[in-house]
């Protein structure tokens, strides 16, 4: 087996059964890699040499005898956010490519590895993750799989893409405000934006310290479980991460949802949208017998928080560069940070504290249900390139910003969120978020699981 | 990045004035970029600063509940 148009799972099976070496999976990545990234620029460095090392260092464990993880041979990228030891982190930037190489690999990606997983890139993505389409001008945008013409979303982009045209099987990003949801909505892949400390950040360059999340992406679910169940749990290098033992989601795949209590996130959530997007919702919560419908109090008002904290928190971070080299920014990047280093502390303060109030009200919401539903985005993926700007409803909003509208206000709060793909012949793929209560990622799994069963979510190679 | 310029009632020299408050200089060609999107997070901002909430909400950065 050369191709991993199989799962990650049966990738791993295959390589531990003997049946396939690693080595043979790993030069198939790497040869599809070759063929197509020139078109999509999904990945921004390719360990070819390092990547055939590892592989064959894990068949000559299984050959030994020994075991070689759950996650055997399975080739996997990452955002070159993260930490890989002997590459210099990108964080999409000019200005951190003067930095020296990574002595070791962010805490997400040796789990992988310790899986057994194989490491065979670092991938593309809007500078320091602030943006929603991965337009950047430093190392180009990276194009969509299902129509080269438009954007893969952002600000884990390339990790998407990588994925949607099965360049790995598996893949890792980062989300602050959407960042894994919507390009895994707009490239029809899954994507898993765990609870807020529940996967370590160490090793990632930060956008904003307070709410950015590490998770996965997949075209299977129990491959996106197997990822997430790899990467889960305490680490000391992270201070936000959570100490409490994490929960195997593999374990959730196989339980019925007939005991969820899943609703629709109304409201806010279908408006300003379109009906592609609304129409995916409807399509899962009628796969799944729903009919209730629910309400989140002050969902703008989140959004706004999220957006007042995040420029903040960037812009503190940025602030040296910005003072000595902000000319080295991305246009797309750089002025908005700038803009952000001038708002006044006490308006962080305010958002800070109205986080706080609505994660009190999104419980609420969590004591009515287990899961809720609503669109990832509100529209499919835009051209290159398009305009600043687009009108729907009779609102003039920003083409890519509007992309954040329905995940903003449930990052923001660290809550659990999927984004599932719904893929209609002929048609840009959406996605549909699952939302859960912190550290219910269980049930977000059980859900996508019964869907992905009864093919309502896909995601079809493209 | 829509909105608010006009009514946050911000200029270029504010924006000027402001950054070298903290030691920041703005280059003219980026100056009304960051004042446009100053006025955005201005009018984020003042959303949320108009809403009333109890007295007893703290800030608390932490996701986990």
């Amino acid at each position: 087996m050369s191709d991993a148009t199989t799962s990650a799972l049966a990738i791993a099976a295959a390589v531990r059964a003997g049946k396939t070496r690693a080595h043979d999976v790993v030069a198939g990545a790497l040869e599809r890699i070759a063929r197509r990234d020139a078109t999509l620029n999904a990945f921004t460095s390719v360990l070819r040499d390092r990547a055939l090392a590892d592989a064959d260092a894990i068949d000559h464990r299984l050959a030994s005898g020994a075991d070689a993880g759950p996650l055997a041979g399975v080739p996997f990228a990452a955002k070159n956010l993260f930490d890989i030891a002997g590459l210099t982190t990108l964080a999409g930037s000019k200005i951190n490519a003067d930095n020296a190489p990574a002595t070791r690999d962010a805490t997400a990606v040796a789990r992988l590895r310790t899986a057994g997983a194989v490491l065979v890139g670092a991938l593309n993505m809007d500078e320091y993750a602030y943006g929603f389409s991965t337009e950047n001008t430093h190392y180009g945008p990276t194009r969509n799989p299902h129509d080269p013409s438009r954007i893969a979303g952002g600000s884990s982009g390339g990790s998407a893409a990588a994925v949607a045209a099965d360049l790995v099987p598996l893949s890792l990003g980062t989300d602050t405000n959407g960042s894994i949801r919507v390009p895994a909505a707009l490239c029809g892949v899954f994507g898993l934006k765990p609870t807020f400390g529940r996967v370590s950040r160490a090793g990632v360059v930060p956008l904003a310290w307070s709410f950015d999340h590490v998770g996965p992406f997949a075209r299977r679910v129990a491959d996106l479980a197997a990822a997430f169940d790899a990467i889960a749990g305490p680490d000391a290098r992270d201070p936000a991460c959570a100490t409490r033992p994490a929960t195997a989601c593999t374990d959730a795949l196989e339980q019925e949802v007939d005991g969820l209590r899943i609703a629709v996130l109304v409201g806010h959530f279908a408006q300003l949208t379109t009906d592609e997007a609304l129409a995916a919702v409807a399509r899962v919560a009628r796969a799944l017998g729903v009919r209730r419908e629910v309400t989140l109090v002050e969902p703008e008002r989140a959004r706004a928080a999220a957006q007042v904290i995040t420029a903040c928190e960037a812009a503190a971070y940025h602030l040296d560069n910005l003072r000595s080299r902000a000319g080295d920014f991305d246009p797309m990047t750089r002025d908005r940070l700038l803009a952000a280093t001038l708002l006044p502390a006490t308006y962080y303060l305010r958002a800070q504290r109205f986080r706080e109030w609505f994660r009190g009200r999104a419980a609420d919401v969590f004591r009515q249900a287990d899961v809720l539903l609503a669109p990832t985005t509100p529209w499919p993926a835009p051209a290159i390139g398009a305009p600043w700007t687009t009108r729907i409803g009779g609102t003039e909003v920003p083409t890519r910003g509007h992309l954040g509208v329905f995940t903003q206000p449930l990052s923001f709060i660290g809550l659990p969120a999927m984004s599932v793909p719904v893929v209609a012949a002929g048609a840009l793929p959406v996605g549909v978020q699952l939302v859960a209560a912190p550290f219910n990622e269980a049930a977000l799994f059980r859900v996508a699981a019964r869907l992905e069963a009864e093919e309502v979510v896909s995601a079809p190679v493209v | 990045m829509t909105g608010g310029f006009e009514r946050t009632g911000l200029t270029e020299a504010d924006v000027d004035r402001l950054a070298a408050q903290i030691g920041l200089t703005i280059a003219p060609e980026f100056r009304a970029a960051v004042a446009r999107h100053l006025a955005a997070l201005l009018t984020a901002a003042r959303r949320v600063d108009e809403f009333t909430l109890p007295e007893s909400v703290e800030p608390a950065p932490n996701g986990e509940s």
